[in-house]
């Protein structure tokens, strides 16, 4: 008998390992999603891009999603992701896009099909207020030791850049490597600045200073997938019908979107 | 907004957080407690290639991270749906898996402590091989292993943060989530440090809940 249930568990747990991989091919993402009725958007709490407001997700990105979705005949649904792990959520078929106000880094470029553009931000570096005056450029910052969010487009403006950084697990942590005065820097985008950093915040003592580049957003979807040709033409139809400006306008990005 | 309001907004998120982390707590004992019965008795078999394989299997789920099977189980299977309820399910999985084998030693250790000389007496008196193991071994090996199983336990507790790297909205990716900014809260630090609270409270309750196990089996004294 105990022979028998060890025998068993073995099994039941060998087949575990390899149970249900299947592949599907992303050249027919289109159809499989029409077929599923509903595309999943990965995204992050990101406000003004994605956020959520009575319980229901908005912000650019997120009404945008939901235009797309009309415009593919199917239902939205958004799912909340570790950053870190958009391309592995997008391989093993957990969303369909990573829609989140991405810059297209060569790191995203790398790991999925992207689509054309459609904002432009750019990154910052953040220092405590009382040093501010002496680090307004990229050349003064040399001296500071950076903390930056590890895979992120400010990790690449550090490198760029030649700063001595310490790559953390994401943006707020590297806050609050500043603050605590383990770093003397910190690089994020400068729409998350906004929302993150002085008056009314845990860091009000933290403010921005250097512009480090002009940087791109777009839609990541699968390697080779055929939604990403959908996706550029419903964004030029509508860019075209004023849609994309009327959003932005609703959510303040109107300035960084690409003209 | 008013530390108040925000007060309330956050309690609201950390709470629907912490259902979730108590919710993967519970399945994973309900499925690691008795599995971990089986991989023990399994890895005790006298039938060579079954301790083998077992073995060979808790060695494997022991010797590598936690986080790293919670990846390989969610992101290599399409078995699981993009949504929360497939979140949930890879990590039950995972962490049933993963605690089932940390157990299992614990039994092993319980079991192997039982003197031989009980099994002994109750072949004496005419027991079966099932009636031994079942009203003699078991029973006296339970008494032993509270004190590990408590200790195990609790750590099962805070690792349940891990499954965060699926994406599972547990309790520290509700702290986590006012710091980045959500409902209107940003760059917030104190919530994310407040669920050590919960944690606290917790452990705290079952602490004392095995120290009450344990009076209870104490008349088991050998």
């Amino acid at each position: 008998m105990k022979k028998v249930i060890a025998l068993l568990m073995a099994v039941i747990f060998m087949c575990l390992g390899f149970a249900g991989c299947g592949k599907k091919d992303p050249a027919k993402d289109v159809e499989n999603i029409k077929k599923a009725g509903k595309i999943v958007i990965g995204i992050t709490d990101f406000a003004p891009m994605d956020y959520k407001e009575n319980g229901e997700w908005v912000g650019f990105d997120a009404d945008m999603a939901k235009e797309f979705a009309e415009y593919l005949g199917v239902e939205v649904e958004f799912q909340e992701i570790t950053w870190e792990q958009k391309i592995n959520e997008i391989n093993g078929y957990k969303i369909d896009c990573v829609w989140n106000g991405m810059t297209l880094t060569d790191e995203v470029k790398e790991g999925m099909s992207c689509s054309v553009p459609y904002c432009i931000n750019s990154q910052v570096v953040v220092v405590n207020k009382d040093v501010a005056d002496k680090y307004q450029t990229a050349e003064a910052c040399k001296e500071l030791k950076f903390a930056v969010e590890a895979g992120s487009a400010g990790e690449e403006m550090a490198k760029e850049n030649g700063f001595e950084y310490t790559a953390v697990t994401d943006m707020a942590t590297a806050l609050m490597e500043v603050k605590s005065g383990k770093s003397d820097a910190a690089i994020i985008d400068s729409l998350m600045a906004g929302a993150m950093i002085g008056e009314g915040t845990s860091y009000e003592e933290l403010t921005y200073t250097a512009k480090l580049n002009n940087e791109e957003y777009g839609v990541g979807f699968r390697k080779g997938s055929n939604l990403v040709d959908e996706f550029n033409k419903f964004l030029e139809e509508k860019t075209k019908d004023g849609t994309v400006q009327n959003i932005a306008t609703k959510y303040g990005v109107q300035e960084a979107l690409v003209k | 907004m008013t530390f108040a309001e925000q007060f309330t907004i956050v309690l609201q998120a950390l709470n629907e957080g912490f259902l979730q982390t108590l919710k993967l707590f519970i399945i994973t004992l309900l499925g690691a407690l008795p599995l971990g019965l089986v991989v023990s008795l399994g890895s005790m078999s006298r039938f060579k290639p079954i301790s083998a394989v077992v073995k060979t299997f808790v060695w494997v789920i022991r010797g590598t991270p936690l986080m790293l099977q919670l990846m390989i189980i969610y992101y290599g299977c399409s078995i699981w749906s993009g949504g929360e309820d497939g979140r949930f399910a890879a990590s039950a999985v995972a962490f049933i898996i993963n605690y089932s084998c940390y157990f299992s030693e614990i039994y092993r250790g319980g079991i192997q402590g039982v003197p031989v000389g009980q099994q002994e007496a109750g072949q004496v008196l005419g027991m079966s091989k099932k009636q031994i193991f079942f009203k003699v071994t078991l029973l006296q090996m339970i008494k032993r292993i509270v004190p590990p199983m408590s200790n195990e336990i609790i750590t099962l507790v805070k690792d349940t943060s891990l499954a965060r790297i699926i994406a599972l909205q547990e309790i520290i990716w509700a702290g986590f989530s006012f710091m980045k900014g959500s409902n209107g809260i940003a760059g917030q630090v104190w919530p994310l440090f407040f669920t050590g609270i919960y944690y606290l409270a917790f452990s705290g309750v079952l602490t004392i809940l095995f120290n009450k196990i344990e009076k209870k089996l104490s008349y088991f004294k050998v």
